[in-house]
């Protein structure tokens, strides 16, 4: 095989996995904006009264707000939480500290539906199923390794140096890292912010065992929805989402640089 | 500012990294306006012992006195010293002026006077109408300059560099050693530096404290140290050095030691260490610059001859490598009479030098 023809392959396979990655996302899209009242592709006509329907749909007004708060809630915690949690396994060494990484570390590869059936046996016995706490609690432990992660990687390149010079420039601890450090680790922490309100608005299968009537997510509102009803609404619903999303990792990305995250 | 320069003291200031004592048991005394450097390969303890100094790392033993006041348990924020980093670790999100004003800021100090001290300070390194870049934007020299001024600003008692000008290319580095030291008399402020580099602890330093292996082995002026090194180690890491090989067959009247060189078996008089027997293999140490060319005979010198086995012109002075029955010897001759004056290689020439130019150590247990 030729390297021409090598590269003309690694060419149409590039093609064939993004076709394949986004053909969801360019069905869910243009069926939002059909007049039919069923979920078919191609869309017929073209309307916004699926939009409009949203409004109409009290039950996934009262999911999205509850997804929203909990979203921020938990992130507002796991930034907190995951950024102290970050410098003290960078920057210090203590017993326990590999066994703590691992562990902080645990719901990224742990099977989502056994960590669903262990928070909700944690959260049952203390009256916290369908209860906003036990919600913003449960979507901590989901969200909290991407900050962990994001400000780690941050923090490799907060050189000790800065943080030892402002020691020696009169500042204590607190003050420096206040100063220096903080200032320093922006761009992990929007970037962790963002993959938690993400995350964390889209989580399901551990939502599933939280929810109840008059607790309810988005996520698990449009499961109930569409097993009733396959008509545009969901298709709209998806379509703000999907923009939202969009928006937010292209702020992220201008800001800060997505990729620097992952390398 | 000067006459509240502060002296330092530690007295048997011992740091171990777990089993690796990096320091055991260190004195050594600063006076107030003094400048020492920490000379030593690299791993000799120095930097940890400047960084304890600063209060940056806690030593095990010992005590560390700064300004006649127990240093041990004031945190770096209470010891008001003023530290210049390998990296320089300036702020990379502040501005040049905020990296200097930030001891100043950190001081609480009212903004206009912060200012003001800044504006000052950047006019002592020359670093006017710099303000408002940042550290990615300045050039080595320029961050050298903000790193001093940042330490310098909050008038500390004591400054401490850690091989401030690493980083930095040779004719900089030059240029930057002396603004240092005009800096520094100025000021009039208390001074430890930490180097590896000779010439560095030459040029900038009133008293070099050569360390190894976690112990001061000497502590003299620069010209104490290079004209008379108290052992093996300080002859050899500062300047160049032929080493001859000799054994002890005696002791002279004068209580000196009588030695013959290997292979060449001449027999010598020299000033050696106490303590040496007969039978023992000693070192001969001699600077390049005290061997002299074909020198007159009768002028009281040591008299070898030999082969020109390599020529080393270096502009202002030539290196003779010379092969003789006693080693080889390198001797250091000044280009005065132009690069067509030295010997060429394989010329028969004539090596003359004092014995008392010599000094005998014993050599390096590992060698």
């Amino acid at each position: 095989m030729t390297p021409r023809t090598g590269r003309r392959l690694l060419n149409a396979y590039v093609v064939v996995m993004m076709v394949f990655l986004a053909l969801p996302i360019a069905i869910v899209i243009p069926s939002a904006f059909g007049e039919g009242g069923d979920l078919s592709f191609p869309p017929r006509g073209f309307s916004l009264k699926w939009f409009g329907a949203i409004l109409e749909r009290p039950e996934l007004m009262a999911a999205a707000a509850n997804s929203a708060a909990i979203a921020l809630v938990a992130t507002a915690v796991s930034l907190v939480v995951g950024t102290l949690s970050a410098v003290a396994l960078r920057r210090y060494s203590f017993p326990g500290r590999g066994a703590l990484m691992t562990l902080f570390m645990a719901p990224l590869v742990f099977p989502a539906i056994v960590l669903a059936a262990a928070i909700a046996m944690v959260l049952a016995p203390l009256g916290l199923i369908r209860t906003f706490q036990g919600l913003v609690l449960a979507h901590i432990v989901v969200v909290l390794p991407y900050v962990v992660r994001t400000v780690s990687a941050t923090l490799a390149e907060v050189d000790r140096a800065w943080e030892e010079a402002a020691l020696t420039l009169g500042a204590s601890p607190w003050r420096g890292f206040r100063t220096i450090t903080l200032p320093l680790l922006r761009p992990g922490l929007v970037a962790g912010a963002t993959f938690s309100l993400i995350i964390s608005f889209d989580e399901f299968t551990i939502s599933l065992f939280l929810v109840g009537s008059g607790m309810m997510t988005l996520p698990i509102e449009m499961y109930n929805y569409a097993e009733f009803s396959l008509d545009p609404t969901l298709a709209a619903v998806s379509t703000l989402l999907i923009l939202l999303t969009t928006l937010a990792v292209l702020a992220v990305e201008r800001t800060v640089g997505l990729g620097k995250q992952f390398s | 500012m000067s006459g509240s320069a502060k002296g330092v003291a530690l007295s048997g200031v011992a740091k171990w990294y777990g089993k690796v004592p990096a320091v055991r048991g260190l004195d050594l005394e600063v006076a107030p306006g003094e400048m020492v450097s920490l000379l030593g390969p690299s791993g000799c303890g120095k930097t940890t012992t400047l960084r304890m100094i600063a209060g940056l790392e806690a030593p095990d033993a010992g005590e560390i006195r700064i300004g006649g006041t127990r240093a041990n348990e004031v945190p770096p924020w209470r010891r008001n010293i003023g530290m210049v980093f390998q990296s320089y670790a300036l702020f990379p999100h502040k501005s040049v002026a905020e990296n200097i004003g930030y001891g100043l800021v950190m001081r609480r100090l009212p903004r206009a006077e912060v200012a003001a001290r800044v504006a000052d300070a950047m006019r002592q390194v020359q670093l006017q109408g710099l303000d408002e870049r940042v550290p990615s934007q300045l050039s080595g020299g320029q961050r050298q300059r903000v790193a001093l001024a940042r330490a310098l600003v909050t008038r500390p008692d004591v400054l401490l560099f850690d091989e401030p000008l690493a980083a930095l290319d040779r004719k900089l580095r030059e240029q930057m050693q002396v603004e240092i030291r005009q800096l520094q008399r100025a000021v009039g402020i208390t001074t430890i530096f930490v180097t590896h580099d000779q010439v560095e602890a030459m040029t900038l330093a009133d008293r070099i404290v050569v360390m190894e292996g976690g112990r001061i082995v000497q502590s003299g002026t620069p010209g104490e140290i290079y004209e008379r090194p108290g052992s093996h180690f300080v002859s050899d890491f500062i300047g160049m050095m032929n080493a001859l090989r000799a054994t002890v067959i005696g002791r002279a009247e004068d209580g000196g030691l009588r030695v013959r060189l290997e292979p060449g078996g001449r027999e010598l008089a020299v000033a050696g260490p106490a303590g040496m027997a007969a039978g023992e293999g000693v070192e001969l140490m001699l600077r390049p610059e005290k061997v002299r060319l074909n020198p007159p005979a009768g002028a009281g010198l040591i008299h070898v001859g030999g082969t020109v086995a390599h020529v080393v012109y270096l502009g202002a002075v030539t290196y003779l490598h010379v092969g003789t029955p006693d080693g080889l010897v390198i001797a250091m001759l000044p280009n005065a009479g132009g690069d067509a004056a030295a010997p060429r290689q394989g010329d028969a020439v004539t090596l003359g030098w004092r014995a008392a130019d010599m000094v005998c150590f014993a050599p390096p247990r590992d060698a």
